[in-house]
């Protein structure tokens, strides 16, 4: 093998072999990069809410001028509309909203200081659409306290507004669900009051969620006459990004409730970038890969009649052909580390500034990224080591 | 492989000519293992062709080659393989040596791949053919009967059924011919293998069970 290999080392350009190992160590920097860098910004555009999962979305039906006044089309969702969402194939399961069809009012005290009053409502969607330990998620009427998630809007409000205009503390989370509050409810001739606790904020919802048990108990109480048709639905859709919803909710005439389609669409188009610069790193590493096949031909041209000896003297086409297949896979090898490296050190600069811009993001792993270097790497080696092989063949045959 | 047998072969080059007089061409020859042969030619009537037929370098030829009862035709490459690395080794007429090696690397690179002589022995062979002070030189710079000694002795270390040696002493004196001779004589012996030589003119002095006019 030593001497195979002195023997075919000759007429190798140094020149040929280092144009193809920057262009292709480039190409594979930008391609893992890109991959990374998709990874690592991707959650800045989805932040995942405590109670929600980011694949769900709500809808409601646009208010018009017309509606506003009472006239125009309804505003609430008949079965008809919910069973031709739920038929739709980016829907996996559709909800309704259920609102508290009664007079709701609450107030709240901290020991010390003013209570806290206002009239409120209530929604609930089926539980299975809140993430959260159901053991906390739950009412029954001998209980007597209602589990509430707010909306994080409603604390941000208190803190910036209400609290520092009237001199009160501000409240963290942690302490808001220490706080008890006292729910009053009016209808169908009773007055009845129970205790709520608020277990958690919610920055998707934007209303005050209570368990579906407890809105359906309350409203067969309270209001038994009402009708309640959904005025807002909750689904669960496989892709956020996907064109579909957006196509039937303008159809439609619905409208999404928060900004999850918009996060939605700049993940598309971080998945359209990532992809765009993922493609260009590929058709750098095709260029490379081409030069280096070039190279290898040229090499082999020039030591044809070499290897045609070896082969005459007993030499298999595999032997013959091992040590350029050896050559290419260990340039491609050198190529995966050092694309690796030059990933973690490139990455390592802009998470810095990421991190300083959104504290809050997680750090990614970069193992896929490595693992789609090491599949790139076996992919290119194989096809180099078959193209070798295939030269040798030839000179076989003539 | 105890027989190479010629049926009625011809290079694709004859083909159109009638008056093809030959002992081997359009013949039924058997060379037998253990046997000395010397193919007489004159220049141009295919005695290196011949020897590419066998060896499997080339094929366009008509008729047939078979290896005992094998048609080389039917041979795939793994099989060439095999055959030019345990049964049948050559010494070629334009040497094949690699000018970049030393004397002695050029015997290690074939030796290496059949690893069947030690070293001394080969150094032995040097020795007796008169280039031991030549082991390590390029190829290169050695003369081309210095050169040709060479390429026997790599010829010698694999084992073989058949020792195929185009014109192997063309450049060479009577005592030098006489010493690689008998190193051929004696490897082919040990081995119990068959020697084919071919020659223009001037041949090895060895008891030939045959001579062939090509």
């Amino acid at each position: 093998m030593r001497l195979v290999w002195k023997l075919l080392r000759r007429h190798i350009s140094l020149p040929q072999l280092a144009g193809f190992f920057l262009a292709n160590l480039l190409g594979m920097v930008i391609v893992l990069m890109s991959l990374q860098f998709y990874r690592d910004v991707k959650p800045i555009f989805s932040e995942e809410d405590g109670f929600i999962r980011p694949d769900y979305l709500i809808l409601s039906k646009r208010i018009s001028s017309l509606g506003a006044i009472g006239l125009g089309s309804t505003k609430t969702f008949s079965q008809r509309d919910i069973d031709e969402l739920a038929s739709q194939p980016f829907a996996k399961r559709v909800g309704a909203f259920t609102a508290s069809q009664y007079k709701v009012s609450c107030s709240m005290g901290i020991e010390g200081l003013a209570q806290i009053g206002t009239e409120m409502f209530f929604e609930s969607v089926p539980d299975a659409f809140v993430d959260v330990d159901l053991t906390k998620w739950h009412f029954s009427p001998e209980d007597g306290v209602v589990p509430i998630i707010l909306p994080k809007t409603y604390l941000a409000i208190y803190n910036f507004g209400f609290a520092q205009s009237q001199n009160l503390p501000k409240l963290s989370e942690g302490v808001i669900g220490m706080v008890e509050m006292t729910i009053s409810m009016r209808g169908n001739g009773l007055n009845e009051y129970i205790k709520g606790r608020v277990i958690g904020f919610s920055s998707r919802l934007n209303t005050i969620l209570a368990p579906e048990s407890f809105v359906r108990w309350s409203n067969e109480r309270y209001a038994p006459d009402a009708e309640d048709e959904p005025s807002r639905i909750i689904l669960e859709v496989s892709n956020p990004a996907d064109d579909a919803i957006v196509h039937y909710i303008n159809e439609k005439g619905y409208e999404m409730e928060d900004d999850k389609l918009d996060a939605g669409r700049m993940t598309f188009f971080l998945r359209l970038v990532a992809g765009i610069v993922m493609l260009v790193g590929l058709l750098i590493s095709l260029l490379s890969f081409y030069i280096l096949m070039l190279s290898i031909y040229l090499l082999v041209e020039k030591n044809t009649e070499k290897m045609r000896t070896l082969l005459l003297i007993g030499y298999s086409p595999a032997k013959v052909a091992l040590p350029y297949q050896l050559l290419t896979i260990g340039m491609n090898a050198a190529v995966l580390l050092l694309a690796v490296g030059g990933l973690c050190i490139l990455r390592s600069l802009y998470m810095q500034r990421l991190w300083s811009v959104f504290p809050q993001i997680s750090e990614e792993s970069i193992l896929p990224a490595i693992v789609l270097g090491f599949v790139l790497f076996v992919i290119v080696s194989l096809a180099n080591a078959a193209i070798i092989r295939r030269r040798i063949n030839i000179i076989w045959k003539n | 492989m105890n027989s190479i047998r010629l049926d009625n072969t011809l290079p694709n080059v004859f083909l159109a000519r009638q008056d093809v007089q030959s002992d081997i061409w359009r013949k039924q020859v058997t060379l037998e293992k253990g046997r000395t042969y010397l193919v007489e030619a004159s220049s141009g009537t295919g005695k290196s062709s011949l020897c590419s037929f066998i060896i499997g370098f080339r094929h366009d030829y008509d008729g047939n080659i078979l290896f005992d009862s094998q048609n080389s035709r039917e041979l795939r490459t793994a099989d060439w393989t095999k055959l030019r690395q345990s049964h049948i080794s050559m010494l070629f007429q334009e040497l094949r040596l690699f000018p970049e090696l030393t004397a002695m690397e050029n015997v290690e690179i074939k030796n290496s791949l059949t690893c069947f002589k030690k070293r001394k022995e080969i150094e032995e062979w040097f020795e007796a053919l008169g280039i031991a002070d030549k082991m390590e030189s390029p190829v290169r710079l050695m003369s081309f009967g210095q050169q040709q000694r060479v390429a026997m002795i790599r010829a010698l270390v694999q084992p073989f059924d058949y020792l195929l040696a185009d014109e192997p002493i063309s450049h060479l004196d009577e005592a030098n011919s006489r010493a690689m001779a008998d190193i051929m004589m004696a490897e082919a012996r040990r081995q119990g293998a068959g020697i084919i030589i071919t020659s223009i003119g001037k041949h090895m002095d060895l008891p030939y069970d045959k001579t062939l006019c090509l």
